[in-house]
């Protein structure tokens, strides 16, 4: 099946940070004119392979060979002169640029010493043409396109160093549907042209569409090699976590209408123009989910709540009592007890280089000390305690917590919430970049917590969450509430006809049916 | 292939040794440098009464330095050091003209302006949102203006009542200056506020990444208000102390500890970025600031040329372990 001679070849590449093996004797071979997929678990080594390959980290050991001849690449510049254009899945432009000065931001044409504008917008509509996304003005400035177009110039500027092997981690996370496609489209013209292609997601669905062959990875290397299609979603999952895949969703619990007074509580919250007028309430037991597309409010709902928005219109109550909450430190108090899990760990879920033991006690320190002086053997008890009940593997609680897979580091983000024992629980889109694993552990953790008696207000990207966690599912569309669906209401077909706002006969119908 | 070299190497060091940031223990590996240098200019650099002398003087440094290096921690800067020094030593001097109540208030007077100053800029940068480097130019420059008029812009009259020279140069155990069992309480003091309090916690976390700390609950403002009032306070201590020392208070006696402070704890190991660093590094930094000023002069190197040094002694020490590891 393999006739094309491998473009680039790697065979025993291994790499340590510290005590740490992120990847241990792993091969890939990469061959052109095809669609490879990389699938596995966070912290399964992909993003360090294709560090490795994008001259990003050096590997300890191994030998890369591309076109035969053995290469090394001592920086990015480096693998990108040698034809290895990476897509990362963070965005690596500069907002207060216009489009085409990012896409030849690393080698602008030059004339006379001075950067040639005419040459650069050429080759910046020429680039932007090529992903598929001629509608981007190159003069536009970066900051002022949506999350999804930025995507897309990211795309562009990687095509514009006109790569032989071209890589893309997780770069479709941040766009819409039809962005997706519309990439698609280009991923596979430019295989059809001869390009190499990785491509790294997490979402199967479209490995499925795109890919030619796929490699599953699993602690540090690579476990199998097959032609996509040749393996159920079933099969792959369980050579991803190398177990069982069990029951992905815990049992919800019956539920009875009450009218006991909720936990928490919303009455016409506004707040500039991002959120309009939302009301909505979250009982005791209860784990309520927030969908939509992305960017609909839901973010700054839970920021609300929270007490980080300036200028919030409308009113919380907290047990029935109207509370007003001016910051997170209120927002925590006993009297309140409330959490958010946020939406970037690395920057505003944990201090990355400080320890495990100091960012699990972060959000406690309050109830660990007297007088402001800590104490430390309760710190110490209840920091074990955590990392028993959400089994956070970590070679040590006086490593720094950016040391941890990512799966580890969302873990220690909960525990650090979870040791003030808080009864509410606005958790912001917490699986994003999460391996299978840990998702379901957290799956199983939302249903104890509720039984346990906590509200919990849950915004997910991911509908298959929101229908296998919620007992009720609020869709946000525009900055309000457009529906809310309960129990078996909550399907994926209902979920994205609201998130689309289509009121059409078709959504009312299967409402209908179900009724 | 360096890194399992390092290992190998960290693996045989005994644990306290393992534990230590590389940087305290270059700086401290600079102070034997210099010592020994010193001692082969002149055998008198490691005698006793030299060394106590050159901790004495360090003491001043050092106190000012802890402020700074509060500061710093939270990723921000005090450059109002220079007359925040002055200010608590004019102050103070001045109050200790007003009869026996003003001497005895003389002390917490002084320090007591350099934490107004402090405040100020602490309500700048947390509650205004300036950056540091701006509000505490700014409030420098109000506190020297204040100060030209208090004295008409002649050199201050009033001189350091007993009690500042007795904090200064007395000795309360037999040979350990006061100054040194000052800067050591304060040290102390600082040690375990940073390793074992809340606050300290709070100020590595917003050094670190302000807005998980904020996110977490703390009241990211409030520490770094009380950080420069505190930062403002010890500057104006240090002052104090000086007054003390030199018997009175001068217009530009906080001149020359602003960068010495910066760089002593940069020197330290203490990341000018913030969230990193360790009080043990400080106290290198100072001894071996102060050591280096001290050196230098007795070799009578001009100003200039010290100044130059400090300049590039910086530069190089950054340049060894100031800036972030490769991530390769």
């Amino acid at each position: 099946m393999n006739e094309a001679a491998p473009l680039l070849r790697m065979e025993g590449i291994s790499k340590r940070y510290g005590g740490v093996r992120a990847l241990e004797r792993a091969d890939l071979a990469v061959a052109p004119g095809r669609i490879h997929a990389i699938l596995g678990e966070n912290g399964a080594g992909k993003s360090t392979l294709i560090k490795v390959m994008a001259g990003v980290v050096a590997p300890d050991e191994g030998r890369m060979t591309l076109d035969g001849r053995e290469v090394s690449f001592a920086s990015p510049a480096a693998a990108n002169e040698a034809g290895i254009v990476c897509v990362f899945q963070e965005l690596s432009l500069i907002p207060d640029l216009s489009v085409a000065d990012n896409i030849v931001i690393s080698d602008p044409p030059r004339r006379f010493g001075m950067i040639d504008r005419t040459a650069q917008r050429r080759i910046a509509m020429e680039a932007l043409a090529r992903a598929g996304a001629a509608d981007i003005h190159p003069q536009a400035l970066v900051k002022d396109l949506p999350l999804s177009r930025m995507q897309m110039v990211e795309i562009a500027k990687a095509l514009a160093r006109k790569p032989r092997i071209l890589i893309l981690d997780e770069a479709t996370s941040a766009l819409t549907a039809a962005d997706v496609s519309k990439v698609f489209e280009v991923l596979k013209r430019l295989r059809s042209e001869g390009m190499a292609l990785l491509y790294i997601s997490h979402r199967m669905n479209e490995i499925e569409e795109l890919a030619d062959e796929c490699t599953v990875f699993r602690n540090g290397s690579n476990v199998a090699t097959y032609a996509a299609g040749s393996k159920s979603d079933s099969e792959v999952v369980e050579m991803m976590i190398g177990r069982e895949y069990s029951h992905a969703f815990p049992a919800k619990p019956e539920r009875k209408p009450t009218d006991e007074t909720p936990v928490l509580e919303g009455r016409n919250l506004s707040w500039t123009d991002r959120l309009y007028d939302i009301s909505l309430s979250v009982r005791a037991g209860e784990v309520v989910g927030l969908g939509g597309l992305d960017g609909q409010g839901q973010r700054e709902l839970l920021l609300a709540f929270f007490g980080v928005l300036r200028g919030l219109t409308g009113e919380v109550l907290v047990n029935g009592k109207p509370v007003s909450i001016a910051s997170p430190a209120e927002a925590r108090q006993g009297t309140i007890g409330m959490a958010l899990i946020p939406e970037d760990r690395k920057t505003e879920g944990l201090m990355l280089p400080m320890t495990v033991r100091e960012n699990l006690s972060f959000a406690a320190l309050d109830h660990l000390s007297n007088g402001g002086v800590i104490d430390r053997a309760r710190e110490q008890s209840l920091i074990d305690d955590m990392v028993k009940l959400l089994a956070i593997k970590t070679a040590g609680l006086d490593i720094p917590v950016g040391a941890l897979s990512g799966g580890n580091q969302q873990k220690v983000v909960i525990a650090k919430w979870l040791m003030r024992q808080p009864r509410i629980i606005l958790l912001n889109d917490p699986t994003r970049g999460i391996d299978v694993g840990t998702k379901q552990e957290m799956y199983q953790l939302l249903r104890k917590l509720a039984d346990a008696g906590a509200a919990i207000l849950f915004y997910s990207t991911d509908y298959d969450e929101l229908i296998g966690c919620c007992d009720r599912v609020l869709v946000l569309y525009d900055g309000t509430i457009k529906r809310e669906l309960v129990g078996a209401e909550i399907t994926e077909r209902a979920l994205i006809a609201s998130a689309l706002n289509i009121q059409g006969e078709e959504a009312a119908m299967t409402e209908g049916a179900g009724a | 292939m360096s890194d399992t070299a390092m290992e190998r190497l960290t693996s045989r060091m005994p644990k306290f040794l393992k534990r230590a940031d590389p940087a305290v223990l270059t700086a401290f590996a600079c102070i034997l440098l210099l010592l020994f240098l010193g001692s082969l200019y002149s055998s008198s650099f490691l005698s006793p009464a030299y060394l106590l002398q050159q901790l004495k003087v360090a003491s001043f440094l050092g106190v000012i330095a802890t402020g700074m290096m509060l500061v710093i921690l939270l990723g921000h800067i005090d450059l109002s050091v220079p007359w925040a020094v002055a200010m608590g030593a004019m102050m103070a001097c001045a109050a200790a003209a007003y009869g026996p109540v003003g001497v005895a208030l003389a002390v917490p007077f002084g320090v007591l302006c350099g934490m107004a100053i402090g405040l100020v800029n602490g309500i700048g940068v947390a509650y205004l949102r300036i950056p540091a480097m701006i509000v505490t130019l700014a409030t420098n420059a109000v506190a020297q203006g204040l100060m030209v008029v208090y004295t008409g812009g002649y050199s201050p009259q009033d001189s350091a009542p007993d009690s500042m020279r007795y904090l200064a140069t007395g000795f309360t155990i037999p040979g350990v200056p006061n100054a040194v069992v000052i800067w050591a309480l304060i040290g102390a003091a600082t040690v375990f506020v940073l390793t074992r309090t809340s606050f300290g916690r709070a100020v590595y976390g917003i050094g670190n990444r302000e807005r998980a700390a904020y996110l977490s609950g703390v009241d990211t403002r409030r520490v770094v208000m009380i950080a420069f009032s505190v930062a403002g306070g010890l500057s104006a201590f240090g002052g104090v102390l000086l007054a003390g020392y030199a018997s009175k208070a001068s217009q530009s006696m906080g001149d020359e500890y602003l960068l010495p402070a910066i760089a002593a704890v940069v020197l330290g190991g203490t990341s000018i970025l913030g969230g990193r660093g360790s009080y043990l590094g400080t106290v290198a930094g100072v001894i071996l600031i102060t050591l280096l000023q001290s050196i230098l002069s007795v070799m009578q190197m001009p100003e200039a040329g010290r100044q130059i040094i400090y300049g590039l002694v910086i530069v190089v020490m950054l340049l060894l372990y100031g800036r972030t590891p490769a991530n390769r």
